[in-house]
């Protein structure tokens, strides 16, 4: 059966190598980072298969969301499997992040 | 409808010189992906499992991997044939040289000649010799790149400017998580004599993935 992921062979679209050259922005390479830092030999906290797993675990949402936002949901997966951080402990440091960032945003 | 979206993500930011500049304060996810992100930083900091220097130097480390390593890497194997035979046979070795490790995965190095021209693609992912050439260009991540090269490569090749010759193979090689691969471009005409330095300056990243031939002399003139 063919995951989400599973690209290869199908029709598409023109590749327009002109447009699609973007430069990572510091926050997709802060994403990146985050990853190769739980990727390294350190750590070891993940390999690349576990990342494809989780980010092919999001279905037809795979299509949905923009590469470096498919790592982000993978790292946090793979960090709640891991036990290295809870659910409730995730869910609550959103709640204190989020009025922050939103100040930010909003020149605060 | 989902790939639309990622291609207007791909354009929302302004694209920015392959140079190492000091990182810019640029364009901000969508708020969510933001909040999650800066959450699960902050509880891996907390933590004690990463640091912010740790992410920083990772930054660093990256933008130091970039298509001038791999040129400097291909010119010498022009230059000098016992490297060229080391980075075929034991690619490892040959990558040390240049402080490049690339465990756990190994890179297979495949060379284009007067008889074939290969091309990379990573159809599941985006599996991309990092360690030589940094990150990938967003088209390679792409579905249209990812779906069409390996039913027709030639027609994908066009779209980069690139002509095969229909008496010459053309080659794709599906990367893997394990296994990443690099082109060793055709050397061109007219470089006989000419040292390391001038030689990788004909070599783009384009070229070392196989969308495109390395440079012409005349190319590079002005």
């Amino acid at each position: 059966m063919r995951g989400p992921q599973d690209y290869g062979g199908l029709p598409a679209g023109p590749v327009d190598p002109e447009n699609n050259e973007h430069d990572p922005t510091h926050w997709e390479k802060t994403v990146d980072a985050m990853m190769m830092l739980l990727f390294d030999q350190r750590r070891r906290l993940a390999r690349v298969d576990e990342s494809r797993r989780m980010q092919e675990a999001l279905g037809e949402d795979y299509h949905k969301y923009p590469y470096y936002e498919r790592w982000l949901q993978a790292i946090s997966w793979l960090l709640l499997e891991k036990g290295v951080f809870t659910q409730e402990e995730l869910d609550a440091k959103m709640a204190e992040v989020r009025p922050r960032l939103e100040a930010e945003r909003n020149g605060g | 409808m989902s790939e639309t979206h990622e291609h207007a993500h791909d354009h929302e930011h302004p694209p920015h010189a392959h140079d190492g500049k000091p990182i810019q304060e640029d364009a901000l996810p969508p708020l969510e992906a933001h909040v999650l992100e800066t959450a699960v930083r902050e509880l891996l900091i907390e933590k004690g499992v990463i640091s912010s220097d740790d992410i920083r130097r990772s930054i660093e480390e990256r933008e130091s991997r970039n298509p001038a390593l791999g040129a400097k890497i291909v010119a010498r194997a022009w230059a000098d044939p016992e490297f060229k035979s080391k980075l075929m046979n034991e690619s490892d070795e040959a990558l040390l040289t240049f402080g490049i490790n690339m465990s756990p995965m190994e890179l297979c190095v495949v060379e284009n000649t007067q008889e074939v021209h290969n091309m990379v693609v990573c159809t599941l992912c985006s599996c991309y010799p990092r360690p030589v050439l940094g990150i990938p260009p967003a088209w390679y991540k792409r579905r249209d790149y990812r779906s069409r090269a390996v039913r027709e490569p030639r027609a994908v090749l066009q779209e980069f400017g690139t002509q095969i010759p229909e008496a010459k193979q053309v080659r794709v090689h599906d990367s893997n998580a394990d296994l990443r691969y690099l082109v060793l471009p055709q050397r061109p005409d007219g470089t006989e004599g000419w040292d390391e330095e001038q030689l990788a300056k004909l070599v783009t990243r384009d070229s070392m993935i196989g969308v495109s031939d390395a440079l012409t002399p005349a190319e590079i003139e002005d």
